[in-house]
């Protein structure tokens, strides 16, 4: 159980010699302009051009899928809530929906089936299409058997364009973000986060420190996830079998993760509070460092495309001809 | 029925594919009763590795084991169907690290994980709690104490008392004497040597000390770069030429055997593996 | 400023009536007082749990002493010093777990001299040297998580040694290593004390003793006998009551003076042998 998130991946290509500097700014200017894309047409093209730029740094696509995996719960649910709750626009779809003993029953019956057979198919994103078009036959047609209650499942153009905008938003800013954890040592996000952060030094914010809670921070998730692992391998080798056990055992086995996850995850933060303190680490003092920025004409290109990608997105936001 | 290995490997994954082989063609037979192992070697040599294969806590990347008449392969496929838990329960493993197999909130609890995971009742994991502290020598007060605040030694007592309370039939020791103080040390070893005849169990340890491996060992592994180097009698180990090749130390009783007969002629031969052993063949030879 | 003059300008360290707590109950350390002399090397014994990681703790201001002072080069070790002295005393914990900052091995080196504000340069030097001298060259990209326990153990202490301070405390930081590897540490250990740093073992094994000048003998958190190492090794009523032991060629003298077995030349064989191992 390997998790991407804030975990560095050695490798190489160009986005591992490009300033850290570079990445973040251009990380920003891109969110940005992602979120300015209002064309289904553009936000494919922006997704195709990712994976073009992802093709040329040789990053595995399966790299970034694994970054997006413990996110799909959340991409899921943001998709339904819109389609169901959104009701702007045309409709597009509406059925009445047959609230019946038997269509209850089937449905409970299919996810269950669902949900304990999944493990079995390699195609575990088709298996699941499979199981809401089966949901959405049971409601709307099989379940149609003296119903004691019925409602509508309607549909609407902007429900479902503004569904699909969300998810693509959402995995584009994952996937950028995704980039820039997996090329660039924590070390070097650090250094950048503190080069780019630095003009709020007018305000009087400490931008070095800002800069070590967030580059320690984004350390500390893979530390806990190595934990949460140590926890595992320890239970397991007392008699706790992962792999199987029925619905409640497996609630039990979360619990019993999660209580000790907690006591070791303020233990760990203070040995690592003490191990920076024991060799001279000093809040706020000058440190030089290992790692030098330098800037590339590679980072001017790249600064210089993303600024083209937001200036692009901005004039066709409020061109009229769009 | 034993634990048998063959042509194990094992290649730590990496997230960017680039793999560790920590374990190259391992062949190796053990039997479930009646043997005392020690398993020697320099620093990352595999000993670890290794001995994580043995309750299966890691699975071979190559070749195929048979733990306890329970095969298991390379492949996630084949293995789908193991049952891991016979296997955790009959072979004991103490982690090198006991903050790796500490988590609970207090020690009593800790210890009692184990034996009521694998269905002892509450109030005779209780009592095997209380048996399996003061055998690690520590007295009942530690018992309600958390075993994230001890010292480095008191953990490594807590540790292996959890094992001990599963009651294996095979228990496996990855450096259980390091960080004790000498009279622990020597306590413990005891312990591991007193379940080792008088229940005929197998007991394995991973250790540097090779006053140990002198002194108990029946049969001594030695590893080097993840390849079993040498399976045999620990006497004749000490009497090879290639220890050092292999960063082992000539154990002190043999150093000190060696000089008194060089130096004072003295009769030294025969089996002398402990100090006792040695006093009292001195006070023969002196007197 | 009279403090500063005088005999105490050759102390690296003294203490003064310590004591220290975890909780209200239980007293983890209680009226220790010792000094260590400049370029000396001490060695620390005792039971486990006897108070030997907690003083070593206490020494670099990672715990707060309930009660007496430390000083450390003639600073008296507080709030405002602390900073200072960390500078002066580096320590390789016991688990070398507790002591990674860095994501790989070489940032790891790298964190303390950063600190430090070692020039890079001097940096890159330093951290090529002493991957070398604990033979990790190999693994100076690797994640400090993915070593084995010796391993382990052997790049906290190459990221203490880079930092090339005045003070080392080393905390049973030779452990889990083989015997060769144990070797080597110990001789380039004595090398730096030679050099004039100023050493603390800390070890359960008697024969790392061997090589330091005086032995602290800690038993229940107060100090049992501080002496001439000499003097403590042939100790072993003392050695005993905290639950150490004889060196063996130490050991098989006092049996034979018990014995009334006299043989001179042995006698002085053994003991010649003893500080040998
Ligand atoms: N999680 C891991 N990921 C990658 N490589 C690893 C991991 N754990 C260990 N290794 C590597 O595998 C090799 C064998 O490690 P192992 O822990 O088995 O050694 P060992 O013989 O127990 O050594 P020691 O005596 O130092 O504990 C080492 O070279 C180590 O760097
Ligand atoms: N974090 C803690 N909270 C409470 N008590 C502690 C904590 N750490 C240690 N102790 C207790 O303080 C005492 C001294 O512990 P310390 O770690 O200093 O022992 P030690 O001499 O280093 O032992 P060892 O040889 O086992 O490492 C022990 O009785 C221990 O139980
Ligand atoms: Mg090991
Ligand atoms: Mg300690």
């Amino acid at each position: 159980m390997k998790v991407v998130i804030g975990r560095y991946v050695p490798g190489s290509g160009f986005f591992y010699s490009m300033d850290p500097r570079t990445k973040i700014i251009a990380l920003i200017l891109l969110m940005i302009a992602t979120f300015l894309i209002d064309s289904f047409a553009l936000m494919l093209g922006a997704i195709g051009l990712i994976v073009l730029l992802m093709m040329a740094g040789r990053i595995g696509i399966k790299r970034v899928y694994l970054g997006l995996r413990p996110l799909m719960f959340l991409l899921i649910f943001t998709f339904v809530f819109q389609i169901l709750f959104n009701r702007q626009g045309e409709i597009l779809l509406s059925r009445t929906v047959y609230y019946s003993f038997l269509s209850l029953a089937l449905a409970v019956g299919l996810v269950v089936f669902w949900f304990f057979t999944k493990k079995f198919t390699r195609f575990k994103l088709f298996y699941f299409v499979i199981m809401v078009a089966g949901l959405y036959a049971i409601f709307t047609e099989i379940g149609n058997v003296s119903p004691f209650a019925t409602g509508t499942l309607a549909i609407y153009e902007e429900g479902l364009s503004m569904a699909a905008f969300i998810m693509l938003r959402l995995i584009i800013i994952v996937t950028l973000s995704t980039i820039l954890t997996i090329t660039t040592k924590p070390t070097d996000l650090n250094l950048g986060l503190e080069h780019v952060l630095k003009p709020l030094k007018i305000f009087r914010i400490n931008t070095e420190d800002i800069a070590m809670i967030i580059s320690i921070s984004l350390r500390y998730i893979p530390t806990l996830l190595d934990e949460a692992n140590k926890i595992m391998l320890a239970q397991a080798s007392r008699g706790v079998d992962f792999k199987e056990g029925k619905l409640k055992d497996k609630v039990m086995q979360i619990v019993s993760l999660l209580v000790p996850m907690f006591i070791i995850s303020f233990k760990r933060s203070d040995e690592l509070a003490n191990a920076m303190e024991a060799r001279s680490f000093t809040p706020g003092a000058t440190r030089t460092r290992l790692h030098q920025l330098s800037w590339k004409r590679l980072d001017s290109v790249a600064i210089g495309i993303a600024f083209l990608a937001l200036s692009l997105s901005i004039v066709l936001r409020i061109s009229p001809w769009i | 029925m034993a634990i048998k290995f063959e042509h194990v490997s094992f290649q730590y994954k990496s997230i960017d594919n680039k793999g560790y082989l920590a374990l190259d063609d391992v062949n190796v037979v053990i039997e479930n009763t009646g043997e005392f192992i020690t398993l020697i070697g320099e620093t990352g040599s595999g000993k670890s590795t290794l001995v994580q294969h043995m309750n299966a806590l890691l699975t071979p990347s190559k070749g195929s084991m048979n733990i306890l008449g329970v095969k298991i392969s390379s492949t996630a496929k084949e293995n789908k169907d193991v049952q891991f838990n016979p296997i955790r329960k009959q072979v004991g493993l103490v982690f090198q690290f006991p903050e790796y197999q500490l988590f609970e909130e207090t020690v009593e609890k800790d210890i009692m994980f184990g034996p009521k995971n694998f269905g002892v009742s509450e109030s005779e994991a209780k009592k095997r709690a209380r048996e399996a502290i003061n055998i690690v020598g520590l007295d009942d007060s530690y018992l309600s104490r958390s075993p994230f605040n001890l010292s480095g030694g008191e953990k490594k007592r807590v540790s292996i008392a959890g094992i001990l309370a599963m009651e294996p039939d095979i228990l496996i020791l990855d450096e259980p004497t390091s960080g004790l103080d000498p009279r622990g040390r020597d306590a413990l070893l005891e312990v591991f040597y007193q379940i080792h005849t008088s229940l005929n169990k197998t007991v394995l340890i991973i250790t540097h000390d090779m006053n140990t491996v002198y002194e108990y060992a029946k049969r001594v592994l030695v590893m080097r770069e993840g390849a079993l180097v040498y399976d045999g009698d620990p006497v004749k180990l000490f009497s090879r030429k290639n220890i050092d090749n292999w960063n082992l130390d000539v154990p002190d009783i043999i150093q000190l055997k060696d000089a008194l007969e060089s130096n004072f002629h003295l009769d030294m031969s025969g089996t002398i593996r402990n100090k006792k052993a040695l006093l009292k063949r001195l006070e023969e030879v002196l007197s | 400023m009279d403090t500063l003059l005088g005999d105490d300008i050759l102390d690296m360290i003294e203490i003064k009536n310590l004591g220290f707590s975890y909780q209200e109950d239980g007293v983890a350390l209680s009226d220790v007082s010792f000094n260590v002399e400049k370029g000396e090397w001490l060695t620390i014994l005792g039971h486990n749990g006897s108070g030997k990681s907690t003083l070593s703790k206490l020494l670099v201001g990672l715990l707060r002493p309930s009660s007496g002072t430390i000083t450390v080069d003639g600073q008296v070790l507080g709030e405002e010093s602390v900073y200072d002295i960390r500078k002066k005393i580096g320590i390789v914990f016991q688990n070398p777990d507790n002591q990674f900052v860095g994501v790989t091995v070489k940032d790891d080196i790298a964190f303390g001299l950063e600190n430090l504000q070692i020039p890079r340069d001097e940096m890159v030097k330093r951290i090529d040297e002493y991957a070398n001298r604990v033979d990790m060259a190999d693994f100076l990209e690797k994640e400090p998580q993915a070593l084995s326990g010796g391993q382990k153990q052997r790049v906290a202490i190459a990221g203490i040694l880079a930092m090339k301070t005045d003070v080392i405390i080393f905390d049973e930081a030779t452990s889990m290593l083989d015997p060769k590897g144990r070797k080597t540490i110990l001789k380039y250990i004595q090398k730096l004390n030679e050099e004039g740093v100023t050493v603390i073992t800390i070890t359960h094994d008697m024969r790392e003793s061997v090589l330091s000048d005086r032995i602290l003998v800690l038993k229940n958190g107060e100090v049992l006998k501080i002496g001439p190492t000499k003097d403590i090794l042939l100790d072993k009523e003392t050695l005993e009551s905290s639950n150490l032991e004889l060196l063996l060629p130490l050991e098989v003298m006092h049996t034979l003076e018990q014995k009334n077995i006299t043989h001179p030349k042995l006698k002085e064989f053994l003991w010649q042998l003893s500080l040998n191992t």
